[in-house]
């Protein structure tokens, strides 16, 4: 395996033109891969020290700009009084171990897509942005448009995860991330986001290949109730160790509820 | 394209160490190899047990999850750079005194998690303390006498 670490955005494309060429960001899931032998790179470019990619800016309306170098652990410690990135923060807070949090980065889980992770799911209910570069230019996708199967996302072949765009949420709007898992930092079994005040955009993870999203919920018990049915009944979750499709399906609506009441709880009069 | 062994330039328990490696080698194959810091274990090397804990810039990390070639100028501390010149730290004198350590594998990863977590907060609740070790597993399941280690600390024990 070759091993590069450049300094510029372009330096990196260039490396990534190497059809066995793939991106080392905070490597929690990739070289775990490849201490399993699930992942054999030819060649890895760590984006390590490409400063373009850190940093986390306030934009004019509240949101963020998160460089995709951002650890789990500089977004878990971040206040913020806007829902967006609040939801972001929550999320991050509930990943993994401390150890795991120090070096894995927003820009590679989203990069990955792991069925279960916790920022598909974030980010698909705060409606964020990815913004994506490559050696022909730079475009920003809607994370609800992003994450498109199992570990398959719209990133092509040579392009790089730049930041994630957070909006901050509507005035006064709360934020809410519960996450069901059988130890404390383990995937999700079930996970669920969600943001708004009255009505609510909720995502739900673990439930099949990408996150669910339902918007415009209003947040009685009774609507919330009958949209976790609603998605219990259309998902298309798996059966693994961790828990039965079945029980995915059965946990769901109340893992809504819970998400959706206490988002609105948080929300401002 | 190049698969000659990558240089790295490690600055491990405040000592420059250069080695020779192939690129996809991991951190703690780096430590318990050349290096010979046998102390840093290898449990699940996929990131769950944490025995292979680390300090890389003062920040605790799973050696098998980091290449070695991906360290950098970042300093590493291990267990063998945690003991203080009295011999054992602190934080291990708590465990030996508690009766915290029975096997003694998972003990290096967990100094190392109790060690970041007493550095950044010197009062942690129990709450925090088990939050804090959520990324250690003890197969002897010994984990009563290491949160009453962490906790006689916390208050202020074993000083």
């Amino acid at each position: 395996m070759n091993y590069v670490a450049p300094d510029s955005l372009e330096d990196a494309y260039r490396a990534l033109a190497d059809a066995d060429a793939v991106c080392l960001a905070g490597g929690q899931s990739l070289i775990a891969a490849m201490n399993l032998g699930l992942a054999a790179p030819g060649s890895v470019v760590s984006l390590r020290k490409i400063g373009a990619l850190r940093g986390v800016d306030v934009q004019p309306d509240g949101g963020l700009r998160i460089g995709a170098m951002t650890t789990h652990a500089e977004l878990a410690a971040m206040t913020t009084t806007a829902a967006g990135p609040e939801l972001v923060a929550r999320a991050a807070r509930l990943i993994a171990y401390p150890a795991v949090r120090s070096r894995g980065t927003i820009g590679g889980s989203v990069a990955l897509a792991d069925p279960a992770a916790d920022y598909p799911v974030a980010l698909q209910a705060a409606d964020a942005s990815i913004e994506i570069g490559g050696p022909c230019g730079s475009r920003t996708v809607k994370a609800r448009a992003f994450f498109r199967g199992l570990f398959e996302t719209d990133l092509q072949r040579g392009e790089i995860v730049l930041a994630i765009h957070v909006p901050p949420g509507a005035p006064g709007a709360g934020a809410a991330y519960e996450k069901l898992s059988l130890v404390a930092g383990d995937f999700a079994i079930v996970a669920v986001a969600a943001i708004g005040k009255d009505l609510l955009d909720l995502a739900v993870g673990g439930c099949g290949p990408t996150p669910i999203v339902a918007t415009g919920i209003r947040s009685s018990s009774e609507a919330l109730a009958a949209a976790g049915r609603t998605l219990a009944a259309s998902c298309d979750p798996p059966s693994d160790h961790r828990g039965s499709a079945a029980y995915r399906r059965r946990i769901l609506p109340e893992m809504l509820r819970r998400a959706g009441q206490a988002a609105a709880q948080r929300a401002s009069a | 394209m190049s698969t000659a062994p990558h240089h790295s330039s490690l600055v491990v328990n405040g000592e420059r160490r250069d080695v020779l490696a192939p690129a996809s080698t991991t951190l703690l194959e780096v430590l318990r190899g050349p290096l010979e810091l046998t102390g840093t274990k290898r449990g699940c090397n996929h990131g769950v047990c944490g025995a292979c804990t680390v300090l890389i810039d003062g920040k605790l990390a799973r050696a098998c999850l980091t290449l070695a070639a991906d360290v950098g100028e970042h300093p590493v501390v291990t267990i063998e750079g945690i003991a203080d010149e009295r011999g054992l730290s602190r934080v291990q004198r708590a465990l030996v005194e508690a009766g915290a350590v029975q096997c003694g594998f998972c003990t290096p990863g967990f100094v190392m998690a109790l060690t970041s977590l007493l550095d950044s907060r010197p009062q942690p609740s129990a709450d925090d303390i088990r939050e804090a070790l959520s990324g250690n597993l003890c197969r002897c399941s010994g984990y009563i006498k290491i949160v009453e280690a962490a906790i006689r600390l916390a208050e202020g024990e074993g000083a």
